[in-house]
């Protein structure tokens, strides 16, 4: 069944339900992952519910139906996140299960963009460049003649031009046995 | 060091800019200069800390080199005009319409010219070769030659619904160094949030927090540009920053030289209080509280002589 905070998952964070099941501590505290052998595999499960079957024992956000990952939901998310270096905890450290991790990743990244969770701020140094915008690429500069009237051509090829009459002569002299009589030198009307 | 302010610079011409000689000596004695601020750990990872023994001679060479380093850390931004929109046409050509469907912009990738002298053209399915405007010239430039910090896409962080839940949580700076790094300084983004961020800044009296940063010149600039000086004047005296003040109506001064106090400051060359004084008469819209703090502050000077 769907969750009663399905549209404000803030709201969770502050009842007396989230309180008396979680306490003050994180929502993953206490989760202990079942794996065979000492050293844990470094991927957790890829998901929690496969084929609309849920596994046996889910991780600590699939196994709460309230526990919404969204990027409003900025208390959930900062469980997630280490207060000092401020990255977000590896899924093994906090035992979810692999799609979850990168749900969460995105909603991080989404309330980070927002500005609802704090992002390093990378100090970038004042541009020194001219501002004055007096370069050609990038101010005013005078239009082409053909732009200002509307009966010029842009090229001046779009319009018959007389060939230079050397041109003409050769062309006459290669062509002599084929060139039609009184073939005319002006333009076609 | 900054060489030492002009002696009184005459309003030959009409209006001190924000990059003159004077005015950028007085932001900057406003600015302050607190070691602990602008040094101030961020989060970046767990290390133990490093202890170092040193002699006098060592701390005060150590100190001068971070006031150096903390130098170039204030360094303020420039504050600009808005840029003028580009749409200048190259071209039209007729035989080149209804041959392709979408637009092709063309950039001149050479690595050695300066961004503002790069050719950025875009052709048209019309057939228009025109140049790009200001937003098409700074996501070129900025997918071909990416700088650190700006994204292509500007966050969302920076509209108008969202900026106020940052302003709630008092991040003012982050997000001054965010849009520097984010957008040009004569880009109408910018300066929108600038202007927003001062806003924001003297509606809740917040001028502490952009104290020791580079922007605090910026917003001393822009609340005198509009004649707002009264919550600043009432915060620098109550934490007993007089000559700040007064350097603030000097400036205050310089940028209306009309005005009543100006004329009257200029007959009597008055210093320090009196200054104070002769401006909180005239020009300010809050004189009860101004003449509340200096009292305040004269009583607290006259106990501590006393004492």
């Amino acid at each position: 069944p769907p969750s009663p905070y399905k549209d404000r998952p803030w709201e969770y964070l502050e009842s007396e339900e989230y309180r008396a099941t979680y306490g003050d501590k994180p929502v993953w505290h206490g989760y202990r992952r079942n794996h065979k052998g000492s050293v844990p595999p470094q991927r957790t499960r890829k998901a929690c519910l496969r084929r609309g079957k849920h596994v046996g024992t889910p991780c600590p956000i699939c196994r709460d139906r309230n526990l919404l990952v969204d990027f409003r939901n900025v208390k959930l998310l900062d469980q997630f996140i280490c207060p000092h270096s401020g990255a977000i905890f590896h899924p093994i450290h906090t035992g979810i299960c692999m799609q979850q991790h990168r749900r969460l990743a995105q909603a991080i990244a989404q309330a980070q963009d927002h500005g609802l969770l704090w992002i390093h701020v990378p100090f970038v140094p004042v541009p020194e460049e001219d501002f004055s915008n007096q370069h050609a690429a990038v101010g005013k500069t005078p239009p082409a003649p053909a732009l200002k009237g509307p009966g010029q051509a842009w090229y001046p090829w779009y319009e018959w031009q007389q060939p230079p009459a050397a041109a003409v002569a050769r062309m006459r002299h290669n062509y002599q046995g084929f060139l039609k009589e009184n073939y005319p030198d002006t333009p076609p009307s | 060091q900054r060489s030492p302010p002009p002696a009184e610079r005459k309003a030959a011409q009409p209006r001190p800019a924000f990059t003159d000689e004077a005015v950028q000596t007085l932001l900057y004695k406003m600015t302050g200069l607190d070691l602990r601020k602008v040094f101030r750990p961020v989060k970046k990872g767990l290390r133990p800390p490093h202890y170092k023994l040193m002699t006098e001679a060592q701390l005060e060479e150590a100190t001068r080199k971070a006031i150096e380093e903390a130098k170039t850390k204030l360094i303020m931004p420039p504050v600009l005009n808005e840029r003028e929109p580009i749409d200048d046409v190259l071209a039209e050509d007729k035989v080149l319409e209804g041959t392709e469907t979408a637009k092709y912009v063309f950039t001149d990738l050479s690595y050695s010219i300066p961004h503002r002298e790069r050719f950025i053209v875009v052709r048209e399915p019309n057939g228009v070769l025109r140049k790009a405007t200001w937003e098409e010239r700074d996501r070129m430039i900025q997918i071909f030659f990416p700088k650190e910090g700006r994204r292509v896409i500007p966050p969302t962080l920076f509209k108008d619904e969202n900026l106020g839940a940052v302003f709630q949580q008092d991040r003012h700076e982050d997000v001054l160094n965010m849009c520097i790094a984010q957008f040009e300084p004569d880009s109408p983004d910018y300066i929108r949030v600038h202007r927003r961020t001062y806003e924001d800044i003297e509606t809740h009296g917040k001028y502490d927090l952009l104290r020791s940063t580079r922007h605090f010149g910026g917003m001393v600039w822009y609340l005198l540009s509009r004649k707002k000086a009264d919550g600043l004047l009432i915060d620098m005296i109550s934490r007993d920053l007089v000559e700040d003040a007064a350097s603030l109506i000097t400036l205050y001064h310089m940028l209306h030289p009309d005005c009543q106090s100006a004329k009257e400051a200029k007959e009597g060359k008055l210093q320090g209080v009196d200054l104070i004084k002769a401006f909180v008469k005239t020009e300010s819209q809050r004189e009860g509280y101004i003449q509340l703090a200096l009292q305040a502050y004269e009583e607290a000077m006259a106990t501590s002589s006393a004492s």
